[in-house]
């Protein structure tokens, strides 16, 4: 602790931190989560927390927020050594942690999961005017007014169920709030009132620790930056210290190339693998055209909930009761299910929405996983040949280099970034040919990203379509030959070329036409 | 060196709640050793494992059931059907109608259950149940006013009570039978991978395009012809198939598939765990009557035993995960 390196790395706000960790490390089991963390956070300011999946983030806020206990170090609040056993300690100690994962009750009203800790009594029952009462006023505070307190969580978008989270974390009064990737399920607008909401939050004093993956986000909020790697604290300096690059290097390590494969040059439109014309689904998707041509990587846009989930849904055969036209390859078919999807007359693939709960069996082993979809490949009368599948699965696991020490561990085992590329693992092995991702980056380091980039690129260009949900701009920007943007269950522009751009995409979410957009961004639906 | 690892690969590929239980029959039996000598007889282990048989054919099928993270109640009376139905079949059409015939209904009502838990999407718990409650009502009016064939043919007698090869009960190797092939069909065909997949995450092995209605009906038609088979043993161990001969198999079963390291909501689990669990309970439950436990007492201790060994691993796997 008394090494001058060690101080020189708290030096943004020395006097003022009243919270640090000092030589704090964390193992599991054999596992070097954290080591010697020296780190400190100012009340009045926000701090972010860089690094891949896998630096120790999630780890540091855990021992922050008292989910799990260092095994070495010690955590200083105000100058005194506290530990905190439980959550519950942490809080009453005024740290408050918002998690990736949800944490409300989709059963319960919004009111009864901002009360959840300390519903407000009355004779010893609940009493439910004041904790709607309340409710309201978190509820305006985080600038959901819109949301009705007695409305149930499970009825909310996932958008306005994390500002519900938000406004929970306000009511339990906190001194540090930490947000773990809080803005990864958010609309672009709503990504804008929590900007709001932190920044009055840090002119009332409040320490912020803010954990994104987001580059942009990080510009435009925090103060003071702290990159970590492989567990260890490797720099803190100011906003504006660093550039992009240098902060993306320290991150991984390693020097920083460009993010995005270049796209290929085209001079006619490639043939069409699959089309899709009117297809409607419920009130949720209405008369859909859209085609991706063999080896183009077509983008869907728009704000979260758009009908985007749905149609890939029921390009996979997941929905019952879709209307509409699906041609693959020329030929007319009817998706009944994803069983169906996936043979090889038809060829697609879902990389769906949550790898946890959609793509993935967490307790299984990597190698069950891959081969879940290919099985059916791999049989000799009843039985499963191994000795061929273990050839491919390895193979696979080389081609997409799948960290992991045994291919038979279970794949919770992995970092979220290898747990993606073992679902894409899967579908690859389906030699599926048109490929649907739904978000497949999300919450995903830096790294990974870009190797999962490089791999959407080299399958177009071998030939395969790709139609790609996703939240983040700048990959429908980079990633993308052409993009459609839905808005209510409608493709409502196609934006090709140079007018692939924020501005246009941005505009197109909110259903506005910007001046001169006219020539480069033709509405969908005509012919195309 | 080389021994050392490779007996740690061999205990590592054997789950910790295999291992309890395998060293708890072993401390049973000496226990059971020290009150009395016969306990450790040949001719007395082979008993326990003829008895152990009807118990371990009823629990290789419900087990595919609890690994899908669902439950099988329809057990009793299925068992029923199954001693039931094989000697009425034996007086209508001839003895070598009894055994398919008795597994054959065992079948109907399984598939039943699947196409109720897998297209109706009731849960298991209440459809089976249900099922089981028909199942006893069709028993009942089957002999209202019939009095259909009741005793068992000669075969099912045979397979049941005889010994033929080595001494070891025909009942054994048909357990045998059954237990491989359930192994292999756990180990070795996409079936068994999907079934550990549902278990595990029923959407997930959906989007992975497995048709996960189709392993649903399987394993319950599977399970329904496992009680019926047993039910056809039964009967010809006791030479009569009556009502209500399968209640006491139940919870048994299920229990001999959780305390062999099943989880009791899928997606966890290995035959060689059920096997012990199997034995174990056959044993537990033969000690205590040996050593002429009042009735209360032996539900006493059998059912703190099966809760003690419950907690002992129940709790480790909760800290794992």
């Amino acid at each position: 602790m008394t090494d001058p390196q060690a101080s020189s790395r708290n030096a943004v706000h020395p006097g003022s931190a009243f919270w640090r960790m000092q030589g704090i490390g964390k193992r599991y089991g054999g596992v070097v989560a954290l080591e010697d963390v020296d780190f400190a956070c100012a009340p009045g300011a926000i701090h972010a927390i860089l690094g891949e999946n896998g630096a120790g983030k999630s780890t540091l806020i855990k021992i922050a927020a008292g989910v799990v206990q260092p095994s070495a170090g010690k955590l200083v609040l105000d100058g005194a050594e506290v530990t905190f056993a439980t959550p519950q300690a942490a809080n009453s100690q005024g740290t408050v942690c918002i998690f990736q994962e949800l944490s409300l009750m989709p059963d319960l009203s919004v009111a009864d999961n901002i009360c959840m800790a300390e519903p407000p009594c009355r004779w010893g029952l609940i009493d439910h005017r004041e904790q709607r009462r309340r409710a309201e006023a978190l509820l305006s505070r985080v600038g959901c007014e819109d949301v009705h307190p007695l409305e149930l969580v499970k009825n909310l978008p996932l958008s306005r169920r994390q500002m519900v989270e938000i406004a929970k974390a306000l009511g339990r009064n906190p001194r540090m709030l930490i947000l773990d990737e809080a803005t990864s399920a958010l609309t672009a607008a709503d990504v804008e009132k929590v900007y709001e909401i932190l920044r009055d939050l840090r002119r009332q004093g409040m320490a912020i620790l803010y954990i994104s993956h987001r580059m942009h986000e990080i510009e435009e909020l925090a103060d003071t930056c702290s990159v970590f790697r492989n567990g260890r604290h490797i720099e803190t300096f100011a906003k504006g210290a660093r550039s992009d690059n240098e902060i993306v290097q320290l991150m991984i390590g390693r020097e920083y190339t460009q993010i995005y494969p270049a796209k290929p040059v085209r001079e006619t439109r490639p043939v069409p693998e699959l089309e899709v014309s009117k297809l409607s689904w419920s009130n949720r998707l209405s008369e859909i055209s859209l085609s991706v041509g063999k080896g183009e990587i077509v983008g869907l846009g728009g704000l979260d909930g758009q009908g985007q989930r749905e149609l890939l849904l029921a390009l996979f055969g997941v929905l019952r009761g879709v209307s509409g036209e699906v041609k693959i390859d020329g030929n007319k078919v009817r998706l009944s299910s994803p069983r169906f999807a996936k043979s090889d007359e038809i060829g697609v693939a879902l990389i769906p929405e949550d790898r946890k709960s959609e793509g993935l069996l967490l307790p299984m082993s990597v190698r069950d996983n891959i081969s879940m979809a290919s099985i059916g490949r791999f049989t000799r009368g009843i039985f499963i040949d191994r000795q061929r599948q273990n050839a491919e699965i390895d193979e696979m696991a080389r081609r997409l280099s799948i960290k992991v020490g045994d291919i038979d561990d279970p794949v919770a085992t992995l970092s979220g970034g290898n747990q993606q590329k073992v679902v894409i693992a899967k579908w690859l092995m389906t030699d599926a040919r048109i490929v649907l991702l739904n978000d497949p980056t999300r919450g995903i380091d830096v790294g990974t990203k870009q190797e999962i980039y490089q791999l959407l690129r080299d399958l177009a260009d071998a030939g395969t379509a790709i139609l790609l949900y996703t939240t983040d701009y700048d990959e429908l920007i980079g990633c993308c030959d052409r993009v459609s943007i839905m808005y209510d269950g409608r493709i409502v522009r196609e934006l090709t070329g140079d007018a692939i751009n924020e501005e246009n995409i941005v505009a197109s979410a909110l259903n506005l036409t910007l001046d001169g957009q006219a020539e480069t961004a033709k509405p969908a639906g005509e012919p195309l | 060196m080389s021994v050392q690892t490779s007996m740690q690969a061999v205990l590592k590929s054997v789950d910790k709640p295999v291992a309890i239980a395998f060293v708890f029959i072993l401390v049973m039996l000496l226990a059971g050793s020290l009150y009395s000598s016969s306990f450790l007889s040949a001719n007395y282990l082979l008993q326990q494992l003829q008895v152990a048989a009807f118990l371990g054919i009823i629990a290789s099928g419900v087990m595919l059931v609890i690994l899908l993270g669902h439950i099988d109640l329809s057990i009793p009376w299925l068992v029923t059907v199954g001693g039931m139905m094989s000697t009425a079949a034996a007086g209508w059409w001839g003895p070598e109608w009894a055994i398919p015939f008795g597994v054959f209904c065992g079948l109907v009502f399984g598939l039943i259950n699947g196409l109720g838990v897998a297209i109706l999407r009731v849960p298991s718990m209440i459809f089976t149940l249900g099922i089981n409650a028909v199942a006893q009502g069709v028993m009942v009016l089957h002999t209202g006013g019939f009095a259909p064939q009741d005793h068992a043919t000669k075969l099912m007698h045979w397979l049941a009570v005889d010994r033929s090869l080595l001494g070891i009960p025909n009942a054994v190797f048909i357990w045998a039978i059954i237990g491989i092939a359930v192994v292999v069909l756990l180990k070795r065909t996409p079936l068994g991978r999907y079934i550990y997949a549902i278990g595990n995450q029923e959407a997930a092995t959906f989007l992975s395009g497995v048709n996960t209605k189709a392993v649903l009906i399987a394993c319950f038609a599977i399970s329904g012809m496992c009680s019926a088979m047993a039910g056809v043993l039964l009967a010809g161990y006791s030479n009569k198939g009556y009502q209500a001969m399968g209640d006491p198999y139940l919870l048994p079963a299920i229990a001999a598939v959780v305390l062999g390291g099943t989880h009791i909501l899928g997606g966890r689990g290995s035959y060689l765990g059920t096997v012990a669990g199997v034995i174990l309970i056959s044993l537990l439950q033969s000690i205590l009557s040996v050593m002429q436990m009042p009735e209360a007492g032996r539900q006493i201790i059998y059912g703190c035993v099966i809760i003690a060994m419950l907690l002992v691993y129940g709790r480790g796997q909760k800290v794992q995960s």
